[in-house]
C-alpha cells in the first residue's frame, strides 16, 4: 500500500434498518435512539472498539427539538466514549450523504482516520406546532401580571388559533421559490413533456425490482431485523422495507388522482417517494485504518461532487452534480456498472434520463459541447428505488452509498455512481470503485 | 433524669470521652459547631462513645451564653451518621434495657431541642446532613430547627425502623408528625421508605437542600439568622387533620386496616406505629417521647425484631462477599453477554442494561429476541411513567440493550451469562463455542437451577472463571440471586459475580455446587408435600390458606402455577435424581404437563384463572357461596385411587407436613455445607421463596420450635398413615443427623439470634 493509497477513504462496513413508512413502526421511534441502536449493532457486528472513532458525524435534516446536535445524542447513547466528537450535518436531502463526505475531507486532510457517519431521519416525529396568532396568545398570557390583564388575555383566544402549523409541509416546501417538492417535479415533467403513464410505468417498475431484490435476498447483507418502540406484543421485528407493494399493478397506481397539481398533474403518491422514517450507519476510514482493524471494505471512494441548480426545478440536480464529477475524474457515464438515483419522483428521475442524453440540456445548462451520455436505465437502481423503499430524508444518502456498494460488490464492478437531487436545487454526487483484494 | 452512657453498649475500642464530636466555634464564638466524628468507626453510629460525647458537648455548649447559632453535622456533605447500632439491638436483652436505652438517646436529642429555639432555647440549631440519614440519625435532626440536606443522589432520609421490627424510639414518632402532619409521617413510618433529597424536600421532611460543596456555608448562614427558613405551612390541615380527633381516628382506622390487609398482624410494629403517630398531636413532647420509649421497650425484644434485623444483618453481611480478599471491591462488568432469550434469560439482560452495563442478548431464534426486547421496553416504559426512572436513564437503559442471532460482537464482553435448556450437552457445546468469542479472562456464569455447575465447566477453557448465578423468576421481582461457587470457581471470580449481584439490586447468597442449591432443594419436598396432602384428602385452598397464615406470600398450589408446572417438575425429577427416594414426586401434575397445562403462562394449571371480563360473582351469590370460590380447581388434577385419604389432620399437622420437610432438608443441606452459615441459609429461603420474614427464615424457624419438638413433630408426621404406606418416600420425615444433634445437645442453628 502506498503512502496515496492508504490514505485513501474507503466504506469500511455499514448497515441500515429496514425503512418504514412515516407514522408506522417506527411512529414511537427518535432519531436518539434509533440511529444508536444502529451504530451500536454496526460497531459490535465488526468488532470496532467505540473508542477506535475519531469522530461522529450525522446527518439529519429534522432533528427533535429535544436533541441538539442530534449526532452528539447518538454517539453517546451508542456508547461512543465521551471524548469523542460528534457534529450533526444538514444538506436536506443529502444530509446522510454529507455526513459521508465531511468525513472523506477529514481522511483525505489527515485529521483522522475513522468515521462513524449516520444518517438519520424520522418523519413521523416532526411535531404540529402552534401558528403566529397562538403563540402571541400565550406569550400575551404569560405577560399578563394581574387579574384583569390575564382576563383581557384570555379573551384574545380565537379558535383560529387551534389549527397548527404542519413542520413536515412546510419542511417539503422550498422557501425561497415558495414551491413544494411536488410542483418542482410537476414543473420538470413539463419542461420534459413527460406523461403520466411513463412516470406510473417507473414507479411500478420501482416496486417489481425491490420487491425482487427482497425476495432474492439481496438486501439481506445490508439490513437488519429490527423491532423499534412502540412495538405491540403482535408485531415482531421489521424485516424490510415495508414501502415494497409487492402487488403494485398500473391499474392501482392509474386510480391514484393527482396529488399536488390537479387536474393536469403527473405526480401521484403512487409515483413519488413516501414519507418515511429510517437510518443508515457507515464506517468511513482510511485504507490503512481499516486494514488495521481488519475489515473488508465494501468499496473506495474516488470522489465527490456537490453542484447548484434552480431550486424551482430541484429534481434536477443529479445531472448537475454528475456532470461535475465525471469531470473532475474523467470517467464517463457508460463507465459505471451500478447507478443509483434517488427517486424523490418518477418525473424528476425520468427527467433526468432525458438530460444526460440531451445535448441541448448539457450545453445550455451545463456549458457542455454535447451531452453527457444516455443512461442506461437497466444499471439504473436495480434494487428498486426511493419509490418502493422509501425516502427517509437525512438517512437517504447514506444508505445510496451503502445499497451502491453492496451492489458493486455482488455484479464485481469496477465503479458505482450514486447521486440524488436535493430540496432548494442541489445535486450530490458520489464515486465508488472497487478495491482490489 | 440523668443520662447514663451505659445504656449503649461501650465498643472495646472505645475512645477518650471527648474524641467522638468535635465542637468548634466560628464567626467570633456566635457560631458553634458540632461534628460527629467517631474516630473508633469508619461508619458513624450512635453507640455508647457517641451519645456519651454528644451529651458532653451539648452540656458545654448550655455554658456558652455567646452562642447564637449552632450546626450540627458528619464528617463530609455525603456522610452524616447512619442512626443506631443496629448491632447493639441484637444486643438487648431485656424490655427495661431497651426501654433504658431509649429513654437516654431521647434524653441526649432533647437536650439539643431544648437548646433551640423550638424547644425554648436561645439558640437557632441547624440540622447539616447528607448521605444516607436514615432512624436515629434523622431523630437527631428533627430535634434541631432547621434541617439542611446535601442534594446528591446518595442523599436518603426516612425512618426505616419499621422493617425492623421496631418503632423510632428516639422522638420519631412525635417530631415528625409535627414537623410534616400525621398523614405524611404516618406514611413514611409505616412503610419505612427512605426518601431523596428531592422528595425529602417536596414532603417537607428537610427545610432546605444544599450542594454538598455549599451545606457548610448554607447551614451556617441558617444558623445566624442570615437566611430565614422557609417554612412549609400547612394551613388549615393542621387544624382539620392533625388537631382534630375524628380525622384522625379515621386515619387511624383506614391505617390499620391497611396493615392488618398486608401482614395480617404478623408485624406489631407497624401497629403500634399507628398509635403513636396518630396520638402525637394529642400528647406534649415528653408524653410522646415516654410512650415510644415504652412501645419501643416492647417491640426491641419481640422475636419479629430479632428475625428481621438478623435478616437486615445477614444482608449487610452478604455484601462482604462483594469485596476481593484483600478488602477492596470487586472489580466490576463493563460489557454483558447473554445466551438464551428465554423468560429468564430476557429477565436477565434486561435488568443487566438497566442496572448500566451494555448487554448483548443472543438467541437462534429472533422471535424469542422480539419478545425479550418488548419486555424490556416495556418495563421502562412503565418505571418511566412512574417516575422510578429518569427519562434520560430510561433512554440509556433502552440503548445498553443489543440484541443478536449471531456470533459477532462479543469480543469486548467480561462477563457472559447462560440461561439456555437445562440439558448439560446443550450447554457444554454453546458455551465451548461462546467461550471464544469473548474475552479470555470474562467469567463465564450459568443461570442453571438443576446442573452441577462442574460439570459445565468441565472441557472449557480456564474453568475456574465458571460460577453459577441463579436468579429466580420473575427476574426483576425476586431479591435473590444464589451464586454458586464450584469446586474449580476462582475467589475472584465468585466475588465479581456477587458483587454484580449486589449492583443489580440483588441480595446475594453464596452457595456450594449442590443439586438444587438451597431454594429449589427446599421447594422441592415442600411442594411435593402438598401435592401428596391433596392426594391425601386435603383442600388445596385450606392448605394455600394455612400457608399464608404462616406469612408466606402465597401457598404452594398458586405458587406451582406461577412458577410454571413443566419447570416443577424438571427440579422435582432432578432433585430425585441427586437425592434419591425422600425427593420422589409424585406423578400428579403428569396429565397436565402432558396437557400442556403448565400454570399461570398457560392460563391453566392446578388452577383455571377466571376468563378476561367473567363476571364477578354478585354480593347475593357471594351470600350463598356460590361462585365465590375464586379459581377452580383443573379438574385434569386428579387424586389416584390408591392414596388413602386422610380427613382426620389437624391444621397445625397439615402445616407440619408441608413446611418440615423443608426444615429437615435445609438442617441436610447445612450439613453438607451449601451455605457456610445457617443465617445465610436463611437468608435465602427467606429472599428466594418468601419465607416469612418475621420468623426469620427457615432455621430460625426450627430454632423457635426447638429442636427436640421439632424431632417430635417429624415422627408424628412418620406416623401419619399415607406417609407410612409411601415406602421409601416417607424418609423426607427422617430427622436430619443435625436436629438430632442439636436436640440432644440442646443447641440451636443460629447462635446468632437471641431469643
Amino acid at each position: 500500500m502506498t503512502e496515496s493509497t492508504s490514505r485513501r477513504p474507503v466504506l469500511a462496513a455499514g448497515l441500515r434498518f429496514p425503512q418504514a413508512r412515516a407514522g408506522g413502526r417506527y411512529g414511537k421511534e427518535d432519531p436518539g435512539h434509533l440511529a444508536a441502536a444502529l451504530a451500536r449493532e454496526l460497531l459490535a457486528m465488526n468488532a470496532v472498539d467505540p473508542a477506535a472513532i475519531d469522530e461522529v458525524i450525522v446527518g439529519c435534516v429534522g432533528p427533535p427539538h429535544d436533541q441538539a446536535n442530534v449526532a452528539r445524542v447518538i454517539a453517546l447513547r451508542a456508547g461512543v466514549p465521551e471524548d469523542v466528537p460528534a457534529f450533526t450535518v444538514a444538506r436536506n436531502c443529502a444530509s446522510g450523504m454529507q455526513a459521508v463526505t465531511s468525513a472523506i475531507d477529514q481522511i483525505q486532510a489527515g485529521r483522522g482516520d475513522l468515521y462513524l457517519c449516520i444518517g438519520v431521519e424520522v418523519m413521523s416525529g416532526y411535531p404540529l406546532v402552534m401558528n403566529d396568532a397562538a403563540t402571541d396568545f400565550f406569550s400575551n398570557l404569560a405577560r399578563a401580571r394581574s387579574g384583569p390583564a390575564k382576563a383581557k388575555a384570555l379573551a384574545g383566544f380565537k379558535p383560529g388559533m387551534m389549527a397548527p402549523r404542519i413542520t413536515i409541509t412546510e419542511g417539503l416546501t422550498d422557501p425561497v421559490s415558495g414551491m413544494i417538492m411536488g410542483s418542482t417535479a410537476e414543473l420538470l415533467a413539463r419542461d420534459f413533456g413527460l406523461t403520466r403513464e411513463q412516470c406510473d410505468q417507473y414507479a411500478l417498475r420501482s416496486h417489481v425490482r425491490a420487491t425482487e431484490a427482497k425476495e432474492g435476498g439481496r438486501f439481506d447483507a445490508e439490513l437488519i431485523p429490527y423491532l423499534p418502540l412502540g412495538s405491540s406484543s403482535r408485531q415482531g421485528s421489521l424485516h424490510h422495507d415495508d414501502g415494497i407493494r409487492d402487488n403494485q399493478t398500473p391499474e392501482a397506481l392509474g386510480k391514484l388522482k393527482p396529488y399536488f397539481e390537479r387536474p393536469d398533474g403527473v405526480v401521484t403518491v403512487g409515483n413519488a417517494c413516501g414519507i418515511t422514517d429510517g437510518a443508515t450507519a457507515l464506517l468511513v476510514a482510511s485504507e490503512a485504518k481499516s486494514a488495521e482493524l481488519g475489515l473488508e471494505p465494501l468499496a473506495a471512494i474516488r470522489d465527490y461532487a456537490w453542484s447548484g441548480c434552480d431550486p424551482t426545478r430541484m429534481g434536477i440536480g443529479p445531472v448537475h452534480s454528475t456532470s461535475k464529477l465525471l469531470d473532475r475524474t474523467g470517467v464517463g457515464l457508460s463507465d459505471f456498472g451500478v447507478i443509483e438515483i434517488n427517486e424523490a419522483f418518477a418525473a424528476q428521475i425520468l427527467a433526468c434520463e432525458q438530460a444526460f442524453g440531451s445535448s441541448t440540456y448539457c450545453s445550455d445548462k451545463l456549458g457542455k459541447s454535447s451531452a453527457i451520455g444516455e443512461l442506461n436505465m437497466d444499471l439504473l437502481n436495480r434494487n428498486g428505488g426511493a419509490i418502493a423503499l422509501g425516502h427517509p430524508v437525512g438517512a437517504t444518502g447514506a444508505r445510496l452509498l451503502l445499497t451502491t456498494a453492496h451492489q458493486m460488490q455482488a455484479a464485481d464492478t469496477e465503479l458505482g455512481l450514486a447521486t440524488l437531487c436535493i430540496g432548494g436545487g442541489q445535486g450530490g454526487a458520489v464515486m465508488l470503485e472497487r478495491i482490489a483484494r | 433524669m440523668k443520662f447514663n452512657p451505659s445504656s449503649f453498649p461501650m465498643p472495646d475500642n472505645a475512645p477518650e470521652p471527648g474524641a467522638c464530636v468535635a465542637l468548634e466555634l466560628l464567626e467570633d464564638g456566635k457560631l458553634a459547631k458540632l461534628t460527629l466524628e467517631p474516630p473508633h468507626r469508619e461508619q458513624t453510629v450512635f453507640d455508647g462513645p457517641l451519645m456519651r460525647d454528644l451529651n458532653m458537648r451539648l452540656g458545654e455548649l448550655e455554658g456558652m451564653t455567646q452562642v447564637e447559632g449552632l450546626i450540627v453535622t458528619g464528617r463530609s456533605p455525603l456522610h452524616f451518621c447512619y442512626g443506631a447500632d443496629v448491632n447493639s439491638i441484637r444486643e438487648i436483652e431485656s424490655v427495661a434495657q431497651a426501654t433504658e436505652s431509649a429513654r437516654a438517646g431521647q434524653m441526649v436529642f432533647q437536650r439539643l431541642y431544648k437548646l433551640g429555639k423550638r424547644g425554648g432555647g436561645r439558640i437557632m440549631t441547624v440540622a447539616a446532613v447528607g448521605g444516607a440519614v436514615p432512624g436515629g440519625a434523622f431523630e437527631i435532626s428533627l430535634a434541631c430547627d432547621a434541617i439542611v440536606l446535601t442534594n446528591d443522589k446518595s442523599s436518603k432520609i426516612g425512618l426505616p425502623e419499621v422493617k425492623l421490627g421496631i418503632i423510632p424510639g428516639w422522638g420519631g414518632c412525635t417530631r415528625l408528625p409535627r414537623r410534616v402532619g400525621v398523614p405524611t409521617a404516618l406514611e413514611a413510618i409505616l412503610k419505612g421508605t427512605l426518601f431523596d433529597a428531592r422528595r425529602a424536600k417536596s414532603k417537607g421532611l428537610v427545610d432546605r437542600l444544599a450542594w454538598p460543596q455549599y451545606l457548610d456555608r448554607i447551614a451556617a448562614d441558617l444558623a445566624m439568622g442570615r437566611e430565614r427558613p422557609k417554612v412549609r405551612e400547612r394551613g388549615y390541615k393542621t387544624w382539620a387533620v392533625d388537631k382534630n380527633p375524628a380525622a384522625l381516628k379515621l386515619i387511624a382506622n383506614a391505617a390499620t386496616k391497611g396493615v392488618m390487609a398486608q401482614t395480617g398482624g404478623k408485624y406489631p410494629a407497624a401497629l403500634r406505629a399507628i398509635e403513636l403517630v396518630t396520638g402525637a398531636p394529642r400528647r406534649s413532647i415528653e408524653e410522646g417521647l415516654h410512650e415510644e420509649a415504652i412501645i419501643l421497650g416492647a417491640l426491641a425484644v419481640s422475636p419479629e425484631c430479632r428475625s428481621l434485623v438478623s435478616l437486615f444483618q445477614g444482608t449487610e453481611d452478604a455484601k462482604k462477599w462483594g469485596k476481593l480478599e484483600n478488602g477492596d471491591s470487586a472489580p466490576g462488568f463493563e460489557r454483558a453477554a447473554v445466551l438464551g432469550a428465554g423468560v429468564m434469560g430476557g429477565g436477565i439482560a434486561s435488568l443487566l442494561a438497566r442496572k448500566g452495563l451494555s448487554t448483548r442478548l443472543k438467541d437462534l431464534s429472533r422471535g424469542a429476541l422480539d419478545a425479550a426486547v418488548l419486555d424490556h421496553y416495556k418495563g421502562i416504559a412503565k418505571a418511566k411513567k412512574r417516575k422510578r426512572m429518569k427519562p434520560a436513564a430510561a433512554d440509556a437503559a433502552l440503548d445498553r440493550l443489543e440484541v443478536t442471532t449471531g456470533n459477532a460482537g462479543f469480543g469486548r464482553v467480561d462477563f457472559a451469562i447462560e440461561a439456555i435448556s437445562e440439558v448439560l450437552e446443550v450447554k457444554r457445546k454453546v458455551l465451548g463455542g461462546f467461550a471464544k468469542d469473548i474475552r479470555p479472562d470474562a467469567v463465564i456464569a450459568s443461570n442453571t437451577s438443576s446442573l452441577s455447575i462442574d460439570a459445565i465447566a468441565e472441557g472449557l477453557p480456564n474453568p475456574e472463571r465458571v460460577v453459577g448465578m441463579h436468579f429466580f423468576n420473575p427476574v426483576a421481582q425476586m431479591p435473590l440471586v444464589e451464586v454458586v461457587r464450584g469446586p474449580r470457581s476462582s475467589e475472584t471470580a465468585v466475588r465479581r459475580t456477587v458483587k454484580l449481584a449486589l449492583d443489580l439490586g440483588k441480595t446475594p447468597v453464596v452457595v456450594a455446587d449442590h443439586a438444587g442449591f438451597v431454594v429449589n432443594r427446599l421447594l422441592g419436598p415442600y411442594i411435593d408435600e402438598a401435592l401428596r396432602l391433596y392426594e391425601s384428602g386435603s383442600s388445596p385452598q385450606e392448605l394455600d390458606r394455612l400457608i399464608k397464615d404462616f406469612g408466606m406470600p402465597m401457598g404452594p398450589f398458586v405458587l406451582l402455577d406461577e412458577v410454571g408446572l413443566d419447570i416443577a417438575a424438571h427440579t422435582a425429577t432432578s432433585l430425585h435424581e441427586a437425592f434419591g427416594a425422600r425427593m420422589q414426586p409424585t406423578e400428579l401434575l403428569r396429565p397436565l404437563v402432558e396437557a400442556g397445562e403448565l400454570g399461570k403462562k398457560a392460563g391453566k394449571g392446578i388452577f383455571i384463572a377466571p376468563k378476561a371480563g367473567a363476571k364477578k360473582p354478585g354480593r347475593l351469590a357471594m351470600l350463598f357461596g356460590r361462585g365465590g370460590d375464586g379459581p377452580q380447581l383443573n379438574p385434569r388434577l386428579r387424586r389416584s385411587g390408591s392414596a388413602p385419604a386422610v380427613t382426620n389432620l389437624s391444621p397445625e399437622e397439615q402445616l407440619d407436613r408441608m413446611i418440615l420437610p423443608m426444615v429437615n432438608e435445609a438442617a441436610r443441606a447445612l450439613e453438607a455445607g451449601v451455605t457456610e452459615t445457617a443465617a445465610e441459609l436463611d437468608l435465602a429461603t427467606v429472599f428466594g421463596m418468601g419465607f416469612a420474614p418475621f420468623r426469620g427464615g427457615v432455621l430460625a424457624y426450627a430454632d423457635a420450635l426447638g429442636a427436640k419438638e421439632v424431632l417430635r413433630r417429624l415422627e408424628r408426621c412418620s406416623g401419619h398413615a399415607d406417609v407410612r404406606n409411601r415406602g421409601d418416600a416417607a424418609e423426607r420425615f427422617a430427622p436430619a443427623k443435625l436436629i438430632q444433634a442439636h436436640a440432644e445437645a440442646g443447641t440451636r442453628f443460629r447462635e446468632d439470634l437471641r431469643r
